[in-house]
């Protein structure tokens, strides 16, 4: 057991408030409220394009760029997100320049990516904490450097996206009239793979390779059940993705869970309500 | 001012669509071979053809969404310079249906910052839609209303020239008939040029004021009476077709 879970294990007893007088869970409930906000909204455009596969390859992808961190002696986490940023513009160019459908071209690269970081990773000898946390995510050892990238990527990213958020939604419901009506859809669409590669790598810090298209999806898809407009629908999964958050990193120091896996718990149960009130309504 | 009157009197201006030696390929396969023709302004003009024949890709070609080789010029410009004068409706408009989106932000969406936001209410009128149906949800509306939301996104920032894609694909008979009465409203009372792409030549022939007759290359364009001839039809698609003229009844459409 690492020795921050070990602390918050001994201090099973504890409400939620005292917890939060530890630095290191400040540390992480702020990155995971900033990541539910830029997760969530980058979302609600992964489920409008239908691309929820993009968010699922790129997780898996960076395994190839922690690898090389790793083997290169660097900090996984940057090298991880030029990595992803890579790959995210090369499926856009397969997608847009070769006859390669979507899913095949995030197919290809996915497991390619992943098969190079699994012989990368061959070349090291012995225990990989640093493979592990990003396999399964640990928001609990957020440092205070990951913190400021998070929050200067979330910053980025958000202003660029609610900034455009119009014609952003106009060229996802129907590229080509956006594009004859003058959005710029050639900078536009390239633009948001990049900043979603980016963002899923960010994730992943939290939730982990295998869970983190999880915060792009469940949040969104529990909103649409909800709402009745589009405004609501990006305030509605912004809400569930932030109480995702909150409620599975509480549950997961209380009862001594894996934090990444109960925050997507969390979310699955957010989304069964929100399935039930849709159902009675 | 009769239709008639409009159309001479503007056949002096650039025409609305003057396409020069268009040719596109994808790969080793040729779409669309060297055309050429020209639509002028406040006219209604169809794209006709049978199936693969290059119709859509001549209208995305015109519009910049493939590439061509060839010229394709609007009003006289480049089609950068009079973006803001053009709607489009693609033949498919293949979206999530239980996306939350109602019809009022859609159409913001698509406005431009010249056009007022009051603009949607009249744009929704002009195609024959009430205001009850803003706040409803873009995924629920029939195939009829869809299609007429469509136009209205199209012809919302006061459009000059609107490319339609088989506009009256899902809907029945008698929306159909309403739908096209919504055509000739827009091109008569707002002077606005009206390309469509269709594979109804009965319609066509009642509707619009010139066709141009594509399979792969130009096969022939000029008004639908002197156009669309046996021998011409038999060029476009294979022998035994031709357009008859029968008396008039009630059917909702020319056919």
């Amino acid at each position: 057991m690492s020795t921050i879970s070990t602390i918050a294990h001994g201090r099973i007893d504890m409400t939620a408030l005292e917890l939060l007088q530890y630095p290191f869970m400040q540390r992480a409930l702020l990155a995971g409220l900033m990541l539910g906000v830029l997760l969530a909204s980058l979302g609600v455009f992964v489920m409008l394009r239908r691309m929820a596969c993009f968010g699922e390859g790129i997780a898996h992808a960076s395994l190839a760029g922690i690898a090389i961190a790793v083997v290169a002696g660097l900090s996984p986490l940057p090298v991880a997100m030029i990595y992803a940023l890579i790959i995210g513009l090369f499926i856009y160019w397969l997608e847009r320049y070769t006859r390669l459908s979507s899913d095949a071209a995030i197919g290809i690269l996915f497991t390619a990516s992943m098969a190079l970081g699994v012989v990368l990773m061959s070349f090291t000898s012995g225990y990989q904490p640093e493979l592990l946390s990003f396999l399964f995510g640990s928001i609990l050892s957020v440092r205070t450097l990951d913190l400021i990238l998070i929050a200067s990527v979330s910053a980025v990213t958000l202003f660029w996206l609610f900034k455009n958020i119009k014609q952003l939604t106009y060229m996802s419901l129907n590229e080509e009239s956006a594009t004859v009506s003058g959005v710029k859809t050639h900078i536009h669409v390239p633009v948001l793979y990049a900043l979603l590669s980016v963002a899923t790598v960010l994730g992943v810090k939290i939730l982990g390779i295998i869970l983190v298209s999880a915060l792009l999806i469940l949040p969104p898809a529990t909103s649409r059940l909800l709402t009745a407009s589009f405004k609501g629908y990006v305030i509605g999964s912004i809400i569930v993705a932030e109480a995702a958050i909150i409620l599975g990193l509480i549950s997961s120091l209380v009862f001594d869970l894996p934090s990444g896996a109960t925050i997507v718990l969390a979310g699955s149960v957010l989304f069964l309500i929100g399935f039930v009130i849709r159902r009675k309504a | 001012m009769s239709k008639s009157s409009r159309t001479t009197t503007k056949s002096k201006k650039q025409p609305a669509v003057s396409v020069e030696h268009l040719s596109v390929a994808f790969g080793d396969i040729a779409v669309l071979d060297d055309v050429s023709f020209e639509v002028k302004q406040g006219e209604i003009a169809a794209v006709i053809g049978p199936n693969g024949s290059g119709k859509t890709t001549l209208v995305k070609a015109i519009l910049g969404l493939v590439p061509a080789t060839g010229k394709a010029r609007l009003f006289g410009k480049s089609l950068d310079s009079v973006r803001d004068r053009i709607g489009y409706v693609p033949q498919r408009f293949d979206f999530d249906r239980a996306f939350p989106i109602t019809v009022e932000e859609y159409l913001n969406m698509a406005r431009n910052k010249k056009t007022p936001r009051e603009q949607i209410r009249e744009t929704l009128k002009e195609v024959g839609l009430t205001p009850a149906i803003e706040p409803m949800l873009l995924g629920s509306l029939s195939g009829g209303q869809l299609q007429r939301v469509l136009i209205a996104q199209a012809f919302l920032n006061n459009s000059k020239m609107l490319f339609l894609d088989e506009p009256s694909s899902g809907i029945d008979i008698v929306g159909e008939a309403a739908f096209y009465d919504i055509i000739k409203h827009l091109n008569e009372d707002h002077g606005t040029t009206i390309i469509l792409v269709s594979h109804d030549i009965g319609v066509v022939s009642g509707l619009v004021d010139r066709v141009i007759c594509v399979n792969k290359k130009l096969l022939c364009t000029g008004p639908p009476k002197t156009t669309l001839t046996e021998r011409n039809l038999s060029k476009l698609y294979g022998k035994g077709h031709a357009l008859y003229e029968h008396h008039k009844h009630d059917c909702p459409r020319p056919h």
